[in-house]
């Protein structure tokens, strides 16, 4: 996946495993960044933690509405455009790294260059596509 | 590394305190006396215990799970943390009783408990992993035959212990191994259903029917459980206060395997002998895709009552999860209910709205507003609230390959200002669709222009009884540009 233009993390290349449960579409796959990720929706193992890739049932943040869930329509192409623009727009209220979303709120110029070197690195250490 | 550093301090330690003793007396038995005097020593092996303890713990890890993986410890970490306070609870219930040994029985049964979590745990993952190898079958299988001998063997005591001794504390070690029991059946019972899933080559369709009721009757014997240690309790001691927390988990957990079961019975019983089968011809009006499988439809297809079809097996597996549609997340129980609650009413009114899958093509201009079918009214109470429900969710027809801009409305109207992810979203589908920013902000605009004066017109006119509606419709990404502000404006001028 490729940090979309325009934010701090433009330039970077994030490689990326989406793991499909065997009743896929029936419940979400999960999403997971196997290179470093300093963002506020992305806890600090790579995990992704965006709404349309929790089932309805669970609600780990509390504050989700069902429409924003996993449905079966959803699909990879969707998932990947939610993360991109995740990437572009964290959402700082349902923080999975809390430093982050502390960072992006309070001191936006540090986290822009926090997310700049996460960039760098990303370019360092795997060049593969997966978006 | 601190962990080591500890453990070697404590083994440091305890040789001192012990070498120090079998300096001072020279034997064997004087230097345990001196030792069991000594305070400080006695502490220095407790600590010395505790950490054989954790050794323990982590071979027994070891051996079972090898490594552990990070959400597995992330619940293990935040279960001790509640279990540890509600030890200390029932600590204060039985402070008569307060003893070494009783303290080193509680320290066993939280031992024990975290094993049970994460038995729980890694069946659970059965599910999720791509390979399972015989020697997690082997682990697993080995694991729960301990684990529920071990649990068993307690409840054994304590019922012997109860009835020679009267109730003493033992009646509480009782109860929490007979709860990890059922734990340890319901795990048990999963990793069998796990099992017999993996066997076979296509997805067992009834397996989710099974998961829910394992839940129902593992639910209802530990609320059978709780409620009697409870009654017990309140009995001979006092109310029991670390018994709460786990209590009204399992309540509620019960409840919902209840729900579930009802729910997405009614969803199903519902979907057959309710809901029409496809016809040929709708199917052939439409692509015939389920967005379930993402395969043609040709037979065995139901339509729901927002016009949505599906596979009928699709739809079933999926209702046992969710009751509603997969498309637009119309509440089927709801649906069906108004259906059959309100067919008069809606009659008079159906000649004027077009069929409602009568989508708009790509290219062709929108029907004009009023009476444009978005169905019944779901919501009647909302009618007349100020806060009209409205959000606009970006869908995607995968195998159309055209992005599809769904109206619903079930969530309150402040909601799509605060989804800037939802915006942007659309707006980065919208760039290859020659879909500007700027028509989707006026669009929005417009929209909020007329929803703001929805509640002078909800009482008059039918046309705002349909923006109530849960599903509105669906509009081509492509024709939204130019037929959506279009509409808008015409719903604006009505409003």
């Amino acid at each position: 996946m490729s940090g979309p233009e325009g934010t701090c993390f433009e330039g970077g290349v994030f490689p990326a495993k989406i793991i499909f449960p065997t009743d896929y579409p029936l419940t979400p796959p999960k999403m997971k960044f196997t290179c470093e990720m300093f963002h506020p929706n992305i806890y600090s193992d790579g995990r992704v933690c965006i709404s349309i890739l929790h089932a309805p049932g669970d609600d780990p943040m509390g504050y989700e509405s069902s429409a924003e869930r996993w449905s079966p329509v959803q699909s990879v192409e969707k998932i990947l455009l939610s993360v991109v623009s995740m990437l572009a727009e964290p959402n700082a209220e349902s923080g999975a790294n809390v430093d982050a979303s502390k960072m992006w709120r309070d001191e936006r110029e540090l986290f822009n260059r926090r997310a700049k070197e996460i960039v760098k690195k990303s370019l360092g250490l795997d060049k593969t596509d997966t978006s | 590394m601190r962990g080591a550093a500890l453990t070697t301090a404590s083994f440091v330690l305890t040789a001192a305190v012990v070498g120090h003793a079998y300096y001072q007396k020279k034997q064997f038995y004087p230097s345990v006396v001196y030792i069991t005097k000594s305070n400080p020593s006695m502490a220095v092996l407790y600590i010395q215990a505790f950490v054989f303890v954790i050794l323990m713990g982590k071979l027994v890890k070891k051996v079972f799970f090898g490594q552990l993986r990070a959400s597995e410890m992330e619940h293990l970490i935040e279960r001790s943390w509640y279990a540890v306070t509600e030890t200390c609870l029932a600590f204060t219930v039985f402070r008569d009783d307060f003893s070494p040994k009783f303290v080193a029985m509680f320290t066993l049964l939280l031992f024990l408990k975290c094993f049970h979590w994460l038995a729980e745990d890694r069946v659970d993952y059965m599910e999720r992993s791509p390979v399972i190898s015989v020697l997690f079958h082997l682990r697993v299988l080995t694991l729960l035959l301990f684990l529920g001998t071990l649990d068993s063997l307690w409840v054994n005591f304590a019922y012997h212990s109860t009835l020679t001794k009267g109730a003493t504390v033992q009646l509480v070690f009782g109860f929490e191994y007979a709860i990890l029991f059922t734990i340890i059946c319901s795990v048990l019972l999963k990793y069998v259903l796990h099992t017999i899933d993996l066997q076979s080559e296509n997805p067992w369709e009834n397996k989710a029917v099974y998961m829910l009721y394992t839940d129902l009757i593992m639910g209802f014997i530990k609320v059978f459980l709780y409620t009697a240690f409870v009654a017990i309790m309140i009995k001979i001691h006092t109310f029991p206060l670390f018994a709460i927390r786990p209590m009204y988990l399992t309540m509620r957990s019960f409840k919902k395997a209840v729900n579930d079961i009802i729910m997405s019975r009614r969803a199903i019983r519902n979907m057959n002998t309710l809901y029409p089968d496809a016809t040929p011809e709708e199917l052939a009006s439409m692509d015939n895709v389920c967005i379930i499988c993402r395969e043609d439809m040709n037979t065995a297809c139901k339509k729901l009552p927002c016009n949505h079809i599906f596979h009928t097996s699709c739809l079933r597996s999926w209702f046992q999860r969710q009751q509603t549609c997969p498309t637009c997340r119309m509440d089927v129980l709801r649906a069906s209910v108004r259906q059959i609650q309100q067919p008069p009413a809606q009659q008079p009114q159906q000649p004027q709205q077009p069929q409602a899958n009568n989508m708009p093509q790509p290219g062709q201009a929108m029907p004009p507003f009023p009476g444009y079918p978005f169905g019944s009214h779901p919501f009647s109470r909302e009618q007349d609230s100020p806060m009209l429900p409205l959000e606009v969710l970006l869908l995607h027809q995968g195998s159309r390959n055209l992005p599809l801009l769904e109206v619903t409305s079930n969530s309150p109207r402040h909601r799509l200002l605060k989804s800037h992810r939802q915006r942007h979203l659309l707006l980065s589908t919208s760039k290859s669709f020659n879909f500007s920013s700027r028509d989707y902000d006026r669009a929005i605009y417009n929209y909020h222009r007329c929803t703001a004066g929805c509640t002078r017109y909800s009482t008059k006119c039918n046309a705002w009884d349909a923006w109530n509606a849960s599903h509105a419709t669906i509009y081509d990404a492509s024709s939204f540009s130019n037929d959506a502000t279009i509409w808008f404006t015409q719903v604006t001028h009505l409003a």
